[in-house]
């Protein structure tokens, strides 16, 4: 898709045609009552449902290989591959550009999964059915990266991409210390500062792009928060800084250092923060219940609402094609949870809080 | 910007009363009219239309509406044509 993406970037954006699929796909989305039906099914009589649905295709085409939450999972994977594929096709100019931005996340997620099966020795068909097609890779890079040999192969294709440099600073650590963890810092960490990349400095503030960089530092921001509620709940003995992602406003790396080590501390500096007011309620839980999975769950919620919102409000800009990619992923991610749930027997009351909905 | 505009509507005044002839004959320049309106709804209905056809694309019952949504602006230049028999 690089050749096809640098084409793409020199056109003018098209935002009329992108937005009016968009829009249409964000409704067919499943709403509130689809799921309360689906959390009262069992594990069969979802994959049921979901072949009657959008996912007709993708069930059907893995239906003979897979069975059960299994075949739920790749379904839900691949159908999301393909929507946010149709995304990047369909998208000229500068909205080519914001979009394959952020679904480099799943670039960062292929090759996390490429580097992970060569660590286990698992082979290549096991690795290729866990990959989410979706990112600005092309499938040729995709495959040469399921056919390298070893991690240095996979280090050495990718080369020519953001992830080249840090992944070959972090392959000499990792040949010391044989984890795995450098190399997942490293393209991590050239994701997320690439996600800020080259963008416009001073853009105006109320305009759409001056929103969507808003939005990009807001998800570095939460990034960084999960990370430090993590470490601070867990009380592990790690250094914040080496998690610290830059370009997000909430946190500079010695304050995050600082608030990392006390929860309470962290808990009102987020409460101080621009994010306060539409935080409020989930800070409020966080703080009684100290449950973090919750707190997520209220984040996943604050960043949907207020994506909607800008969608709204702009709708001639990059802000609906973003609500819809939230929406869609958080779908994806919540049939997958009934579907595990319900695996492991939970009732209906549990997996619905498990639930991101609006 | 006011009093500027007030200067070039005495000096066009002026102009008139003095009885000089028009720059260009009055049916060119309702033919530019009608010219400049076109164009104005050729852009209008840039935008209308690809949104339009990624509306179809994805549900083939909105045909109808997405034509009809189109071509309205089109009725700028069936206005625009009144000037021709005007003038």
């Amino acid at each position: 898709m690089s050749s096809q993406g640098t084409a793409k970037r020199g056109r003018s954006s098209n935002y009329e045609y992108v937005i009016a699929r968009v829009r249409s796909r964000r409704a067919s989305l499943f709403d509130d009552d689809d799921y309360r039906k689906l959390v009262r099914m069992g594990t069969g009589e979802i994959a049921r449902f979901m072949e009657e649905t959008e996912y007709e295709s993708e069930m059907n085409a893995l239906g003979s290989r897979y069975s059960g939450v299994d075949l739920v999972e790749y379904a839900l994977n691949r159908n999301l591959a393909k929507h946010f594929e149709d995304l990047l096709r369909w998208s000229e100019g500068a909205l080519y550009d914001y979009i394959a931005r952020y679904l480099r996340k799943f670039d960062v997620w292929n090759v996390k999964t490429v580097i992970r099966g060569l660590y286990a020795g698992s082979d290549a068909t096991e690795v290729e059915d866990d990959l989410i097609r979706a990112g600005e890779f092309s499938e040729r890079r995709i495959d040469q990266l399921l056919n390298a040999g070893s991690i240095e192969d996979v280090v050495e294709q990718l080369d020519d991409t953001i992830f080249g440099d840090p992944l070959a600073a972090a392959y000499e650590i990792y040949e010391e210390t044989e984890v795995l963890v450098p190399l997942e810092n490293a393209i991590d960490r050239a994701f997320y500062e690439t996600l800020l990349d080259g963008l416009p400095d001073n853009p105006e503030i109320d305009s759409p792009t001056g929103l969507y960089i808003e939005f990009l530092e807001a998800e570095v921001d939460f990034r960084n928060l999960r990370n430090a509620l993590r470490l601070a709940r867990s009380g592990a003995d790690v250094d914040p800084s080496e998690y610290y992602i830059e370009g997000g406003k909430l946190f500079d790396e010695q304050s995050l250092a600082q608030l990392a080590s006390n929860f309470d501390g962290l808990v009102a500096a987020v409460r101080e923060s621009t994010y306060g007011d539409d935080l409020d309620q989930a800070l409020g839980d966080l703080e009684d219940a100290e449950n973090l999975v919750e707190f997520e769950r209220a984040l996943d919620a604050a960043l949907l609402e207020y994506a909607d919102k800008l969608s709204n409000r702009y709708p001639l800009s990059v802000c609906p094609v973003l609500s819809y990619i939230l929406a869609k992923e958080r779908e994806v991610d919540n049939i997958r949870a009934i579907a595990r749930g319900r695996e492991a027997g939970l009732g209906p009351d549990e997996i619905e809080q498990e639930l991101v909905i609006l | 910007m006011i009093e500027t505009i007030a200067l070039v509507v005495n000096a066009v005044l002026q102009e008139g009363t003095t009885g000089a002839a028009p720059a260009i004959p009055a049916s060119a320049a309702a033919a530019l009219a009608v010219g400049l309106a076109a164009l104005g709804s050729g852009y209008a209905e840039r935008g209308i239309g690809a949104a339009a056809v990624g509306a179809i694309a994805e549900d083939d019952s909105m045909f109808g509406r997405g034509l009809i949504l189109t071509v309205l602006p089109e009725t700028l230049v069936i206005l625009a044509l009144v000037v021709v028999f005007v003038v």
